[in-house]
């Protein structure tokens, strides 16, 4: 009887036996080409600088990951993405959102009640549903900052405060988005958990997201539940998505422990770096419409209580829910 | 002004590893970290087996300089890569960007240079790497400058320990153009393979050198 831990072991052992037939077979292919070449033309060493430009893992005494690499030339391409697109997109990205929502606020204002309040309050948000959110906040908003200081600040605020000031910084920085990224992405777990529930998307949402502008300037009401088509999508899109995507790089980049290898630490940190540029300027939006952009949003995450009228404007459908 | 650059002649180099043990030993650079190392190519293989030494190649326009968020790297008047490990924050950027390999990352405290490392699980301490024998921005021959970079040859008027010492003087260290004539000679005498490993990587183009050895294939 075939266990199926004796199947794997097995089936790992097969893996790796094929796999370096495989290698040597290539390896030889290589040095076999070398050694005609060096028949057919001595000192023509063109087989073995190919072998070694494509970054090959050759032998070497020195232990330490990729040791046997000579050449890795994947490094200048994640430079030129890294130095390039994400540091100039992303920094434009980091400068016209928030302009774009001042402008937002000049023209519109917040979005007010258009009742009176009634001075009767319905729960919106439990204890923990507060916790929850104000634990991914903080560390989110925590992430952000040290973040974008590792990316700008070399541009931003070296020519201010200077090499020596920027590095402890810095390296305040790193150790802090180091430390919190764990707890940011444990948080955003027990969010999805907790939230998902009111997050299931439903027809009227579509209705709501055809009339998003008359909606979101006030002109007209389509009723919602708990949560409207642009905090679903947020928490979709936002929090499920992008948490997944920045969580997993982020671990990846965070605990170099496990051998991998410089290319998926590339890849990582591009993922990475697109990933949270893109989540902190949606999450500009998300902290306007929660404060300043719409009276009494803010007060509903803090006490966790809203007034009747607010419901009954914002999230018909749950308010009567909530009623019945 | 002389432009400092590493030379490895793959015909010559016969993997003795003497000029990593140099460099460990003139610097007393700890265990774990490979300033230099030996890498062999088709090793044991009859008529394919090439080794080549490598370290920091001191580049034209080096990635690591570039991609530092403190900006910890300058160059010195002889083109050698210099980096300042009271700034560096151990992010590990240079490690990704460079093409050679050059930067390490000591695991621990007992491990770094200098001492400058964090224990914590995973990360990294300050970076270190070969200094072309050059120091760093600490006083001249200090100990604060050995402790944290190694011996400081260069301001003594000396060479890199790695090639000075070399036995086959398959590895050169010192003006690019006083390399690039010495290959020039041996590749005339041999009549052929020009190939000068790393060197457009590291210093660009044949057409953007100041010498006229060939780059890799």
């Amino acid at each position: 009887m075939v266990t199926p831990k004796l199947f794997l072991t097995t089936w790992l052992l097969l893996c790796s036996v094929l796999g370096g037939a495989v290698a040597t077979a290539v390896a030889d292919d290589a040095a076999q080409k070398q050694v005609r070449r060096q028949a057919e033309q001595p000192l023509n060493n063109a087989p073995v600088w190919r072998a070694v430009r494509y970054g090959a893992e050759h032998s070497t005494q020195a232990t330490g990951r990729e040791a046997g690499v000579l050449i890795q030339s994947a490094g200048e391409t994640w430079r030129q993405i890294r130095n390039g697109p994400i540091t100039l997109y992303g920094g434009l990205l980091l400068i016209l959102v928030p302009i774009s929502i001042g402008l937002f606020y000049q023209w519109k204002g917040p979005l007010k009640l258009n009742g009176h309040p009634t001075g009767r309050l319905v729960q919106r948000f439990s204890y923990w549903e507060r916790l929850i959110h104000w634990s991914v906040a903080i560390t989110f908003v925590i992430l952000a900052v040290t973040g974008i200081l590792m990316l700008f600040g070399r541009y931003v605020l070296i020519p201010l405060i200077g090499h020596g000031g920027f590095a402890w910084f810095a390296q305040i920085s790193k150790n802090v988005h180091n430390l919190v990224g764990p707890l940011f992405i444990a948080a955003v777990a027990c969010m999805f958990v907790m939230f998902v529930r009111d997050n299931v998307w439903h027809s009227i949402d579509w209705q709501w997201l055809k009339k998003a502008p008359q909606v979101l300037s006030g002109k007209t009401h389509v009723p919602s539940g708990k949560y409207n088509a642009a905090e679903k999508g947020w928490f979709w899109g936002g929090v499920a998505l992008l948490g997944l995507v920045v969580g997993i790089s982020g671990l990846i980049l965070d605990f170099p422990n496990f051998e991998q290898t410089r290319a998926t630490m590339q890849v990582a940190h591009v993922v990475h770096g697109v990933g949270a540029l893109i989540f902190v300027a949606a999450s500009l939006g998300h902290i306007y419409m929660g404060t300043i952009g719409t009276e009494g949003a803010y007060a509903g995450m803090r006490t966790g209580y809203v007034d009747e009228t607010w419901a009954k404007e914002h999230h018909e459908l749950w308010f009567k829910e909530v009623n019945s | 002004m002389a432009r400092m650059k590493f030379l490895c002649d793959a015909e010559r180099c016969i993997e003795c590893n003497a000029c990593v043990t140099a460099c460990k030993n003139e610097h007393e650079v700890p265990w774990g970290i490979n300033r230099r190392r030996v890498v062999t190519i088709n090793d044991g293989q009859v008529g394919a087996e090439k080794s080549m030494s490598v370290a920091c190649m001191h580049c034209s326009d080096a990635p690591c300089m570039a991609v530092c968020p403190v900006d910890c790297f300058y160059k010195t008047e002889d083109g050698v890569v210099l980096h300042d490990k009271d700034l560096c924050i151990g992010c590990g950027y240079c490690f990704y960007a460079c093409p050679f390999g050059a930067p390490q990352f000591p695991a621990s405290n007992a491990s770094a240079p200098g001492g400058q490392a964090t224990d914590w699980f995973g990360a990294r301490g300050k970076m270190d790497k070969c200094t072309f024998c050059a120091g760093g921005p600490e006083e001249n021959g200090s100990e604060a400058e050995f402790s944290k970079y190694g011996r400081n040859r260069l301001s003594e008027g000396k060479l890199p320990l790695c090639a000075e010492m070399c036995s086959t003087k398959a590895l050169l260290g010192g003006d690019g153009d006083v390399l690039a004539d010495i290959y020039r000679e041996r590749v005339t005498v041999r009549g052929k393979g020009a190939e000068v490993w790393g060197w457009g990587t590291a210093y660009g183009k044949p057409g953007q050198q100041s010498d006229t050895a060939t780059s890799d294939k």
